[in-house]
């Protein structure tokens, strides 16, 4: 600890070295056993940087895990260094002492590491896999992971760049990504229990759901969106067919507080689901016969079967509920008087929105939802072979028009006053409608009913044009006068608006529009004993808007319950993911077709309000799945949630930012491997059998994937290697003339191994030259000549494919005979250059950090002041100054400790 | 027997090195049920952080008494499960390392019973001398705040400087009668052009203001005794007066040789033959054209590889086989200081380098670059067939097969050729047969291991920091010395250092003080005492290293060594051939 000089800011670490890769570890090892605190941070999850990844290391062949598991044991064992993984430095500013503060974050990992144990179960169960960094893309990894088998800290990990835009962009944010990527594992029952948690009418969603999520589905930029919907149709399907009732009953603990919900459509039922799952005693009291509000009377059978409203309704009584019909709630203070703690109104906007047309009252002119509530409940009236205008362009005027065809009617027409673009119904709804015969009446909207005997015998409709844009931006309708004509209709629906179903409560209660007033975050009334949601509230929408709305109220009537704060956040979503990220990452990701959800035809529709839609095969549901992009990494389909024995794993995690004093600052942030596609003659990318040299240190290393050495293409035992140097260093067509200084020695390296993995095989490396330059390498070059390495001095142009699937290399054999040549190889490694790490330089906030020429951190006195960069007490550590091997970056992270020992000691910090 | 022991046996996979050619599981479910055996088990990698926490507990929860982990050489990871041993809450002396790689899996790798059989037997051992240890506790040692550095070069200055910036009294000896070494010697010096002489002479500056650093030059370490922590050191002054010193550590920066020719190598004696060194040398000193012999040059050819990359031969029956790595870019730099006098002195001076590999590594690169922009041509020779140098009337003639141009020979006219002399060990018997430091094949001071322990030796307390351990440039021998700072720091810093308690014991019933073990210990570490009237010997615990050559030389078996008692390699041996040879 510093002496508590004048103005000096204790710090709380002595030291903070930045990158945990060798020399990070080397440096913060060094400093502690010099007795200094070190803060060791790395932005990865495990300690260890690149070269625990490697199979062994020149020129003694030991193990990389040998080399580098005693030093990732020794920092995390150390009592003088802190671990900091997983995080990451946002700045770094000197102070006027000479010491830094530091700003930096732990990002969210979904993992407690103090209670996780490492035991792997989350990522067994993991139903997301991407490309593997570990293994360097070779293989896939599961999303929930430990990053590899020695990882330090050993820890999972959950990666979750956003929100998917199914689950972002649905109102109740159903985890669609989660129950795709169940399906797409076979786990149906998982999938039908992830939906109950956001929203317990699955059945009906999955047949009338609109499905946001799909409209905003990645692959719907590619081949055509996955069709969500349908997926869920199967699994929904699937599951009520071998549950006919729900497998579970009333919550254990259940309490003593009583609930009213006023209307027992989607808004109601949800919101009561969730409100029984907590415990509460819930009454849902509906004025209509039999509940289901809009499900059962709004949505036409052939879109919604109503054995499917009943199973979906099961799924709420089951916890409980009491659902009472036949029972309109006149009055408020009668609920309490009955004893009810709080009450939901979520009345639904039934009502229907007038027309003020000459004749609306005359028979045959009905409304959309009384046509829909008597064709629901076998009501309807006569219309076959009867003309039936259905007048209005939205959703609400295809259902009446659609099940008039299925009614028999003669003619149907659709009135809109506007064009065929301006309808506000869903494309696929208005041409289901054409193909099934309705007509289409644009740009016309009725003047008159005409009667006969109070009887509708005719409309009189006006032709329209388009005017200016109004307020909603549509252009404005405006009747061209002169251009009425009467059509013969004997039932006219009107479905031009619904209206908040209201009319029963007190005006106070009310804004101007008939609407209720309620918080629009919790819901809550002006009595705070008094919640409102749903259409009531926000006028007509859509089913998933409304459990939405019913699961948002419940979750604060349940806070006000339990006389907990309604100032609490209510769902976790996430920022939605970049789409563009998404669709840079599956540029090479093979296409991908839409599975076509199977449906009735033109004809058989026409005859019957049985379901248009069938639903899909499990094999056709998975196969949907398969395309689904994992836009957000993480599908949070909540397996690993189920089988974490310690609990570990929360969702609700954010990065927790961190502000540290600390004496001097060391950066040990490593650099990057060159894209090998750089050179794109070489085939990397296009052919599987050309890979990097650090892909085949991972088919080479003790933990490689499938424990053998195997050409990607086909899984076969490689017989003739190639390996090329310098690809893409001492290179001015890729801007990098450096070295890359070990690529030489891990060729060579990779030479042995190979042949002594594969003893039949042969290896032949192109070289410009072979720089074997530090202790025991020109030994061990020779060593592998001996062995019967073929070194080629040449340079390889380009490399096709042949009929066999073997490469042939296009080569200049520059010694000999000379010229251009051809080789043929089945398997190809690129060893490829290096780049500086050039996120270090943003690190700094307290002016420039100085790079060299070549983008790597510049050293401002190499010769005699190794480590030191150009700001006084920052310095540099290992490959951060350029590339370098292991023992060169050891000894030059001694003398960054040093370095910054002295440091301390000139200002007075430390120990 | 004594009673029965709570050991706990792990078998390492080691990722495949171990299990590929050894049934681990086999070898752990056969000791499993062998008497003193609590527990055993295998481990993907024993060493691995998750796998010692499991340990950990184990030990914890089971109460083992004693380890046995059968993995890789003891000196990869000995320490590492000692160390582990301790934080269960185990002494670490009762923790007994089996090598089953090295002695076991990598030797048998065609014989996978037999090998299995072999490690059943090696761990059997194991167990059987991890039943008979006992707790020890290693012996605690003040250390000294002071730091003997050996040679004033860059390396060794800069190490001081590093180690008094520390706050540790230094002193630094020099066998020259300047500092400076070679750097004060070299002139300008890639790839950044600084200049050796002010980069020698500013740390001189730098030294000879701290108030911590002594520097003695003309002066020779004599003798040395003591150990890690707390030396003594005789170093002769001027080759007459003996100074006495005490230091906790030593730092050894007695850096490199030139290689020097043969006579006859490449043309080695022949006037206009030069050393890169003597050609540096010649620049420096060069104040208008370059000239020899009276004459303006116009040629100059170099031979890389002179003294480096050797293959054994009649007339090399000493290779050195290692490459020296600075002289591709010290070459390949002169290049360019050649050029400039050649446009400073609007002079023509063509340059021919004969080069095997050229090895400007990483950033080194841009000065091979920027030869050839300077002029220079390099053509490439094979060892089958090395450049001639021979007089040709009164200039040179170099003949090569240049292999870049079909093996075609040239023949070079130059009025010099300069020979790229490599880095070669030091010869200095004195100084080695004190130090006692090993050697590696190609002759440097060998460090304990290359990436894990880089500075330091054999000899505790002992760092090597520049070209004393291997070839170097300038800027990577500073870091080696600040590395070997960084190491000597951590050991002072903190006061005291534990030592290990495997030391010699010495039964003084028994012992009649015969000399023999006096004789055959290298360290020093055994003295004469008297216990009444009888001499008898004792040993040292701080100088012993538990080496054991005292043992079998004492005809009264007197002595054994903690750890490596007779009990314990006799119950090995039994435990080893318990099947082979049936009671």
């Amino acid at each position: 600890m510093s002496k508590p000089d004048e103005g000096r800011r204790p710090l709380d670490y002595d030291v903070m070295v930045v990158g945990a890769g060798v020399a990070g570890m080397e440096t913060a090892a060094s400093m502690g056993d010099m007795g200094y605190r070190v803060l060791l941070v790395d932005k990865n999850a495990s300690v260890g940087g690149r070269a625990i990844l490697l199979s062994k290391v020149f020129p003694t062949l030991d193990c990389a895990s040998c080399i580098v598991t005693p030093k990732m044991a020794s920092v995390s064992h150390h009592p003088n260094v802190q671990l900091m993984t997983y995080s990451e430095v946002d700045s770094i500013v000197r102070n006027a002492d000479g010491s830094f503060a530091v700003d930096l974050h732990k990002k969210a990992s979904y993992v407690d590491f103090d209670a996780c144990t490492g035991c792997g179960k989350c990522e067994e169960i993991c139903t997301v896999s991407v490309a593997d960094e570990f293994n360097y893309d070779l293989v896939t990894r599961r999303i929930a992971h430990i990053p590899f088998p020695q990882a330090v800290p050993k820890k999972a990990v959950i990666d979750r760049r956003g929100e998917a835009p199914c689950t972002f962009t649905c109102p109740a944010n159903v985890k669609a990504s989660g129950y795709v990527s169940l399906v797409r594992a076979g786990r149906y029952e998982e999938a039908f229990n992830l939906h109950l948690e956001n929203a317990p009418l699955v059945g009906s969603l999955a047949r009338a759901c609109y499905a946001p999520c799909e409209g905003d589905c990645t692959r719907g930029d590619k081949e055509g969106t996955v069709h969500i919907r349908g997926i869920k149709r199967f699994l929904a399907d699937r599951y009520y067919a071998e549950h006919s009732e729900p497998e579970y009953g009333p919550v254990e603990t259940q309490l003593a507080t009583r609930v009213a919900i006023v209307g027992s459509g989607p808004a109601g039922l949800s919101a009561a689901f969730y409100l029984a799952r907590e415990g509460h005693q819930v009454t849902i009291f509906e004025a209509d016969a039999e509940a289901g509000g809009m499900l059962r009377t709004g949505i036409p059978p052939y879109r919604l079967p109503k054995a499917v409203v009943d199973r979906d309704i099961k799924n709420v009584t089951a916890l409980g509920v009491e659902i009472r019909t036949g029972q309109r709630v006149a009055s408020l203070p009668d609920l309490k008087a009955h004893g009810f703690d709080a009450v939901l109104l979520a009345t639904g906007a039934s009502d229907q929105n007038g027309l003020a047309v000459e004749g609306r009252d005359l028979d045959g002119v009905v409304g959309c939802m009384k046509f829909l509530h008597d064709v629901n409940l076998g009501a309807a009236p006569d219309v076959r072979g009867k003309t039936v205008m259905v007048i209005g362009g939205g959703n609400s005027a295809m259902d009446p028009a659609r099940a008039a065809v299925r009614l028999g009617a003669g003619r149907v027409i659709i009135n809109y006053r506007r064009g065929r673009k301006e309808m506000p119904a869903h494309d696929w709804e208005v041409e289901g409608a054409v193909e099934e015969g309705v007509d289409l009446m644009l740009m016309s909207t009725p003047t008159r009913f005409i009667g006969e005997n109070g009887k509708l015998v005719a409309v009189e409709c006006i032709r329209m044009e388009l005017g200016e844009p109004d307020a909603s931006g549509r252009r404005r309708p405006i009747p061209v006068a002169g251009s009425e004509t009467v059509v013969p209709v004997d039932v006219a629906v009107l479905a031009i608006g619904l209206l908040p179903s209201t009319s029963t409560f007190d005006r106070s209660m009310k804004s101007g529009k008939g609407l209720l007033v309620a918080d629009p975050h919790t819901r809550q009334t002006a009595d705070p004993d008094v919640f409102a949601c749903g259409d009531c509230v926000t006028a007509p929408t859509m089913i998933i808007n409304a459990v939405a709305e019913g699961r948002r109220a419940a979750f604060y009537m349940d806070r006000r319950l339990k006389g907990l704060s309604l100032d609490a956040p209510f769902d976790g979503v996430l920022p939605k993911t970049d789409k563009s990220i998404v669709l840079e990452e599956a540029k090479g990701f093979v296409k991908r077709s839409p599975v076509v959800q199977p449906a009735l035809t033109v004809e058989e529709r026409r005859q019957t309000f049985a379901c248009y839609e069938k639903a899909m095969s499990e094999e056709e549901a998975r196969q949907e799945a398969l395309r689904c992009m994992n836009c957000g990494e993480c599908s949070q389909c909540m397996e690993c949630v189920s089988v974490c024995a310690p609990k570990c794993i929360d969702f609700s995690q954010k990065p927790t930012p961190v502000s540290l004093n600390v004496g001097s600052v060391v950066v040990s942030t490593g650099f990057k491997i060159l894209d090998p596609a750089t050179k794109a003659l070489l085939g990397y990318g296009r052919y599987p059998d050309v890979i990097s040299g650090p892909q085949m240190d991972r088919l080479l290393a003790p933990t490689r994937p499938f424990n053998a050495v195997l050409r990607p293409s086909d899984g076969k035992e490689p017989e003739r290697i190639a390996i090329i140097l310098c690809v893409g260093s001492r290179d001015q067509t890729v801007c990098n003339p450096l070295c890359c200084r070990i690529g030489c020695m891990y060729a060579i390296k990779q030479a042995q191994l190979a042949m002594g993995a594969l003893p039949m095989a042969d290896v032949t490396i192109y070289t410009i030259d072979i720089r074997a330059f530090g202790k025991g390498y020109n030994e061990f070059y020779e060593q592998a000549r001996s062995m019967g390495v073929e070194f080629i001095k040449g340079k390889v142009a380009r490399i096709e494919q042949l009929e066999n699937g073997n490469l042939a290399l296009h080569y200049e054999d520059m010694l000999g005979e000379g010229g251009r040549k051809v080789r043929e190889h089945d398997l190809v490694v690129l060893t490829v250059g290096f780049l500086p790490n050039t996120d270090v330089f943003s690190l700094y906030k307290g002016g420039e950090l100085a790079a060299d020429d070549f983008g790597y951190v510049r050293e401002v006195d190499p010769i005699s002041e190794p480590a030191r960069t150009n700001v006084d007490g920052l310095y540099v550590a290992g490959t951060a100054i350029g590339v370098m091997d292991i023992p060169d970056t050891v000894l030059h992270s001694g003398a960054a400790a040093t370095q910054a020992a002295a440091y301390l000691q000139r200002i007075g910090g430390g120990q | 027997m004594t009673e029965e022991r709570r050991i706990g046996v792990y078998v390492c996979h080691c990722g495949g090195n171990i299990s590929d050619y050894v049934d681990v599981k086999e070898v752990a479910e056969t000791l499993a049920g062998e008497a003193n055996v609590e527990v055993a088990s295998t481990h993907l990698f024993a060493c691995s952080d998750a796998s010692q926490q499991e340990m950990i507990e184990q030990i914890r929860e089971k109460n083992l008494d004693g380890l046995v982990i059968a993995s890789c050489s003891p000196k990869l990871h000995m320490f590492t499960f000692r160390a582990m041993a301790e934080r269960a809450g185990l002494n670490p002396y009762e923790y007994v390392h089996v090598n089953l790689r090295e002695q076991c899996s990598w030797v048998h790798k065609g014989d996978r019973p037999g090998a299995t059989a072999k490690g059943v037997n090696l761990v059997r051992a194991g167990v059987a001398k991890a039943a008979l240890t006992h707790p020890l506790t290693p012996l605690r040692i003040e250390t000294q705040p002071r730091v003997l550095v050996i040679g004033a070069g860059a390396a060794g200055m800069r190490a001081a400087l590093a180690l008094a910036d520390m706050g540790l009294s230094v002193y630094i000896i020099e066998r020259e009668s300047e500092p400076g070494g070679w750097t004060a010697k070299v002139g300008r010096m890639g790839p950044d052009n600084r200049s050796g002489p002010e980069v020698a002479a500013n740390l001189f500056e730098r030294i000879r203001e701290h108030q911590h650093i002594a520097l003695f030059t003309d002066a020779e370490l004599t003798a040395k005794s003591g150990h890690i922590g707390d030396f003594q050191v005789t170093v002769r002054l001027r080759g007459e007066e003996d100074l006495s010193l005490n230091v906790g550590a030593i730092i050894v920066a007695t850096g490199f040789e030139p290689y020097r020719p043969r006579a006859g190598e490449y043309g080695f004696g022949l006037p206009g033959v030069v050393t890169l060194q003597e050609f540096r040398r010649m620049l420096e000193a060069c104040e208008g054209p370059l000239t020899h012999n009276g004459r303006p040059v116009r040629d100059v050819g170099f031979v890389y590889c002179v003294g480096s990359r050797q293959e054994e031969g009649e007339d090399c029956p000493e290779p050195n086989a290692h490459c020296s790595r600075f002289c591709c870019m010290a070459t390949s730099f002169s290049a360019s200081l050649l050029h400039e006098v050649e446009r400073k002195s609007n002079q023509t001076i063509n340059q021919y380098h004969l080069y095997r590999d050229v090895r400007t590594y990483g950033r080194l690169e841009t000065v091979y670059t920027q030869a050839r922009a300077d002029g220079a041509l390099y053509l490439r020779w094979d060892p089958a067939s090395p450049p001639r140098v021979e007089p040709r009337d009164d200039r040179l003639a170099v003949t090569v097969k240049d292999t870049l141009l079909g093996d075609e020979e040239l023949e070079i006219g130059a009025d010099l050729v300069v020979l790229a002399t490599g880095m070669v060990p030091r010869q200095n018997d004195s100084l080695n047969d004190i130090l006692k430091i090993p050697k590696s094949k190609d002759g440097f001071y060998n460090e304990i291991h290359i990436k894990l322990r880089p500075v330091e030796t054999a000899i505790d307390g002992v760092c090597i920091a520049g070209t004393a351990q291997g070839p170097k440039n300038l800027a990577e021998s500073v870091a080696s010395a600040l590395a070997a700072v960084a190491r000597t720091g951590a050991l002072l810093k903190k006061g005291f250092v534990n030592l290990e308690p495997l030391v010699a014991k010495i039964d003084t019933g028994r012992c009649v003080w015969c000399g023999e073990c006096f004789n055959a210990c290298p360290y020093g570490a055994i003295e004469k005492i008297h216990i009444g009237e009888k001499e008898v010997a004792m040993a040292i615990e701080s100088s012993c290293k538990g080496e054991g050559g005292c043992v079998p030389v004492c005809p009264r078996d007197a002595i054994v060594i903690e750890g490596y008692r007779d009990d314990q390699i006799m119950a090995m041996i039994d435990a080893s051939l318990e099947e082979a040879v049936p009671a």
